[in-house]
Formats: structure tokens, sequence, C-alpha cells
């Protein structure tokens, strides 16, 4: 909630000008799509005739019954406690996807047979090189901070000059520049520690940046007083400023977390059979390709949730300062 | 001090330098040692290499190495970097040969030895069912799909080099107005089917897979001949003429008692190890 009051104020759903304007658009966004070949078209039978021959008549009638249908919807909701509201809505979008995914005529039990596998050796592999480089990449970060910050000019000039060229290659360079171009200095090193130090070293810079804006939010007079309390340098950082600090990072950072579950996939290219590469030639003999492509989606999707609500706990756990 | 210095240095370079022809065989000494012989293939290019039902490297390639490393007494071990990092180069014993039906050209030859051709692959055009192309010819300035850097590609874009021994000579028969090129051949296959002219007129791929995504259900058909034939072969890095000697040897014996042949047929029902 951005901003609660108490004033009593109609639901802005249930204003005709806006539920028409409502209607208005729906309508106009579902025009170009042809729905006359779908269940719809068949549901609509009996007022439009044979829809693969009902043309324009026939879309707009479609599209005139699904904005009908939807702002009832919508008014609807509107009547319902918010929770309830957030849970109907949810429920309706993902009743939609799977109609979306139906169209696709997926074979089910390829995706069955496939799945264990997918998830022995691809989700595993992916939750295993997520997991270390967001360890790695968090100590970076820390470390980078206090860098950017600092007064002496070595440190700086590297942490800058790491976060600007780490943050300035696309990941996939990087990749390809770690596992192809640390040979040539005499280390040679696995696609999976390669996928790791890259991902690490990508999201180590973006995150540094992160925790940099998380400490300057702190206010100057926090380092002031804890400096005439005679606070050394350490003491303050831990138990003043990173602590004060931590909800400004937390938000960002577990957009980070997400976003890197899913670039891991990018270390498909260099052989490691992670769930992106799984899902690119499982289905490749036998031409289901979209059955793996989805099947892989939703996985990412489900990992993707865990960390959200992962993160919303420990959102929580730091507001309670702000509860009033 | 200093005198020993250098001269440690320079000894050290010495044995750096004596070092280099001590290479040869280096590799065949390595694998033998171990007992497996790791091969790079892709593993997204049926028939030739993908992942079958039991989720293990299968196909006509992987059967090749498993057939090449049996004759040198070893036991093939795979692994699938991308395209682009195979051919990279600069394996660093990462993986010790490619059997991916790799076309040796001369600009590849710089940075890979090509010990055996196994077999070669008609290389065709195909169109959408709905197409009205009757011949190669009707393709001109039509948009073409490939697969990048692939010979494919250097076909439709008319750059084609094909100077290994043994490779029959071809025409250009058609000039595409565009060329796209894909990452693979079904991602150019499922353009293709979106409808003739939807995003593709037409798709320069391997016979072999065109007939796969065909049969497949994909509404697609060949046009016209193959456009050339692509002699595939065997690739390893340079240095080690041992290895290079070994597996020759070992196609070349696959060749004479009729088992490439056997395989060609098991995977693609047609012996592609011969040019017609």
């Amino acid at each position: 909630m951005l901003y609660s009051d108490t004033v009593d104020s109609e639901v802005l759903v249930h204003k005709p000008w806006f539920v028409a304007a409502m209607f208005l658009a729906v309508f106009l966004v579902l025009m170009p799509f042809n729905l006359a070949g779908s269940g719809m078209g068949e549901l609509m039978r009996p007022v439009i005739g044979d829809p693969a021959v009902s043309g324009l008549f026939g879309r707009a009638s479609i599209a005139f019954v699904l904005a009908l249908l939807f702002c009832i919807n919508v008014a609807l909701i509107a009547f319902l406690p918010l929770r309830l509201q957030v849970l109907v809505v949810w429920f309706e979008l993902l009743m939609l996807f799977l109609a979306f995914f139906q169209t696709f005529n997926l074979s089910l039990p390829f995706i069955a047979e496939k799945l264990p596998f997918m998830i022995t050796q691809g989700l595993l592999t992916t939750v295993y090189i997520s997991a270390v480089s967001i360890a790695i990449a968090t100590v970076i970060a820390i470390l980078g901070a206090v860098a950017k910050l600092s007064n002496n000019g070595f440190v700086y000039a590297v942490a800058s000059f790491y976060t600007s060229f780490f943050r300035g290659l696309p990941l996939l360079m990087q990749v390809y520049l770690i596992y192809l171009g640390l040979p040539q200095l005499g280390i040679i090193i696995d696609a999976v520690p390669a996928g790791i130090i890259a991902l690490s070293l990508c999201y180590g810079a973006y995150m540094t940046e992160i925790f940099r804006a998380g400490i300057q939010s702190i206010d100057r007079g926090q380092w002031e007083a804890s400096r005439s309390l005679g606070f050394g340098f350490g003491l303050t950082m831990r138990q003043i400023i990173l602590p004060q600090s931590l909800p400004v990072i937390i938000p960002p950072t577990g957009n980070q977390f997400i976003s890197m579950l899913k670039d891991s996939s990018l270390v498909s290219v260099i052989g490691v059979w992670e769930l992106m590469f799984l899902a690119r030639t499982l289905g490749q003999k036998t031409f289901q390709h979209m059955e793996m492509l989805i099947t892989a989606a939703l996985l990412y999707w489900m990992l993707s949730i865990l960390l959200e609500l992962v993160q919303a706990r420990i959102e929580r756990h730091y507001a309670r300062s702000k509860k009033r | 001090m200093k005198t020993s210095a250098i001269a440690r240095g320079t000894a050290a370079l010495v044995l750096a330098l004596m070092a280099l022809p001590v290479q040869a065989g280096e590799v065949l000494d390595r694998i033998t040692a171990a007992g497996v012989i790791k091969v790079a293939t892709d593993a997204n290019w049926a028939p030739q290499s993908f992942v079958n039902e039991q989720n293990e490297m299968d196909g006509f390639d992987v059967d090749v190495a498993k057939g090449i490393a049996a004759h040198l007494g070893l036991k093939a071990e795979f692994v699938t970097p991308g395209w682009d990092i195979i051919t990279a180069g600069n394996w660093q014993g990462r993986w010790d040969m490619h059997v991916g039906s790799m076309t040796p050209t001369s600009e590849r030859a710089k940075i890979f030895s090509f010990p055996a051709v196994y077999y070669y692959t008609p290389a065709a055009v195909a169109v959408h069912t709905d197409s009205k192309a009757a011949s190669l010819a009707d393709l001109n300035g039509k948009v073409v799909g490939t697969t990048t850097s692939s010979t494919f590609e250097a076909y439709a874009n008319q750059d084609l080099v094909l100077d290994v021994s043994g490779a029959p000579p071809f025409t250009y028969e058609f000039k595409p107005g565009e060329v796209k090129s894909y990452a693979n051949s079904s991602t150019a296959f499922d353009d293709l089917r979106l409808g003739d002219g939807t995003r593709l007129d037409a798709v320069v791929s391997s016979l072999p897979s065109i007939l796969d995504a065909e049969k497949a259900g994909y509404p697609i058909r060949q046009l016209g001949e193959p456009v050339f034939y692509e002699p595939l072969a065997v690739a390893v890095e340079h240095g080690d003429a041992e290895l290079e000697a070994k597996i020759a040897e070992a196609v070349a014996a696959m060749k004479a008692d009729g088992t490439l042949g056997e395989l060609s047929k098991k995977w693609y029902g047609v012996d592609y190890t011969k040019t017609e």
C-alpha cells in the first residue's frame, strides 16, 4: 500500500465512466486477435454462425463478449476483501497461461518421461551453480562496496574498474572470455567453474553498486555519532551502518538473485548440462522442444517464486521497526 | 648471483623449447594412459548426435566416435560444448577429438588437422509445402534461413570454399535476397513452418535434417537436387601426428569392413559414406 487513509470513496472500477473506458480499451486490444478458431468461436456459434467464415463481425462479437466478461469480472472482484482479490486474480491469470500453453498441443507423457531427468540433472546443476555464484557474488559485493567508498586511490581505482568492466560486458561474452581466455594464461578450468566465475564476477559488480548505494543511504550523522562513541571502522560498519542499510539493499539484491538464477542458463553454451541446456536438447530428436522449453520455463518460475517468498520474509523481518 | 639467474632463465627457456618436439604423441600417450578419449560433439544435431530416450548421447557421429575409440582400444567419453567453443580451437586437453560432422576447409585447417573424412552430407534446400517455387532458381531474391557459421550459410552467401581433396564440385543454383542465420537448423525449420514467406522462403540445411523434420510432421519439402556434397571429417588439434595416423587407420578400417556404411544406413537409411 503506498498510503492508506481512512477517507471512504467509491471504488474506481465501479464508476460508470471508468467501466466504459475499460470496456473500450479491452475491446480494442482484443480486436487484432483472431479467436474465431478457438473454443470461444465455437461457443459463439449460435450468434455468429460458422466461426471460420464469420469474418470481422465474428471477431467483433467475440471481442465484445470477452470485454463484457472482463469488466463484470473486475467489478465483481472489487467487492472481495484484499487478500481474496489477489488470490482470485492470480488464479485467473494462471488459468489464462495454462490455456495459452494448451494451444501448443503438448505431449504430457513426454514431459512426464523427461521431467525426472530435468530435475535431477538440470535443475540441480542450475541451483548448484546459482547458489555458489550468489554466495561468492555477495562477498565480492561487500568488498567492492567498501573499496568504492574508500579514500585509498588504488583500491578505489581497482574497484571502479572492476564494476565498470563487468557491468559493461554482456554476461555471455564474459562466459566465453573466462572459458576460452583463462587457458591462455595456463589456467585450464572446466565448464562449471568457468560459469560460476563468470556469474560471480558479473553479479558481484552489479551488487557492489547496490551495496554501495545502500551504505551511502545512511545518514552521515550515524558515522559521526558512532565515531564519537569511539567505535572503529569495522565495528561501525558491522553494528551501525550495515544493519541499517540492509532494508535498502535487500529488495534490489533479491532481484539480482532471481535474475542470476535465470542468467545461469548462459553457461549452457559451454556445454554444462543445466536446465536450459536440457530444455534445448532433450526434445530435439523428436521435435518436441516446445514441451521441454515450457517445462523448463515453469521450473525456472517455481524457483523464482521460492526466492520471492524468501525475499518477502526477509523484508518483513527488517520492516519491523517501521510498523505502527 | 645475477649470472646464475640468467643461467637459470636460459635453462628454463631451452627446456621449454626442447619440450616442443616432445609433444608429438603427447595426446596419444595421455589418452592411452587414461584409457579414455574425450570426444567433443554437439548435443543438438539429430540424427548425427543428440540426447536419446535414456538421456545419453546417441547418433551417427557418436557411433563413429565410439568405433574409432574401440579401434584405439579406448572408451569414448562425450562432452558437449557449443559449436563455436569447439571451433575456437585451443582445446587445452579439455577434449581430444571432435567427431561432429565438421567440414574441412582451409580456414579451419589453420586450427585443426583432419585425419579422416568419414562421410559426405548432401546439402539441400527445403521450402514450405505451400511454396510455389518449382526449381532452385525460383529462390532468387528470396529470404533463406541457414545455420550460423556453417557451410550452408556460406553456400547461401555464395562464398563457400570446399578445398578438401575429394570434395565433389558444385554450382550456385540461386542468389538469395536475404540470408537469415540461426543457432541451429531446427529453429530455422520452426520459422519456415509458420508459413511460406512468413519469415522464411527456404532453408538451406543438410538433407538428413530436412528429411527428419519432414518425418516429424513439419510442413516442408525438399526442393530440387542436393546443392552440394559436404565432406565431413574427424578433427583434432595440430601437433600429434601419431594420434592422427591412428584415427586415419581406424576410419579406413571401418570403411573397409563396411561398419561405416552400416552405421550410415542405420541412422540415415542411406549410405552417405560415398558420393553418387
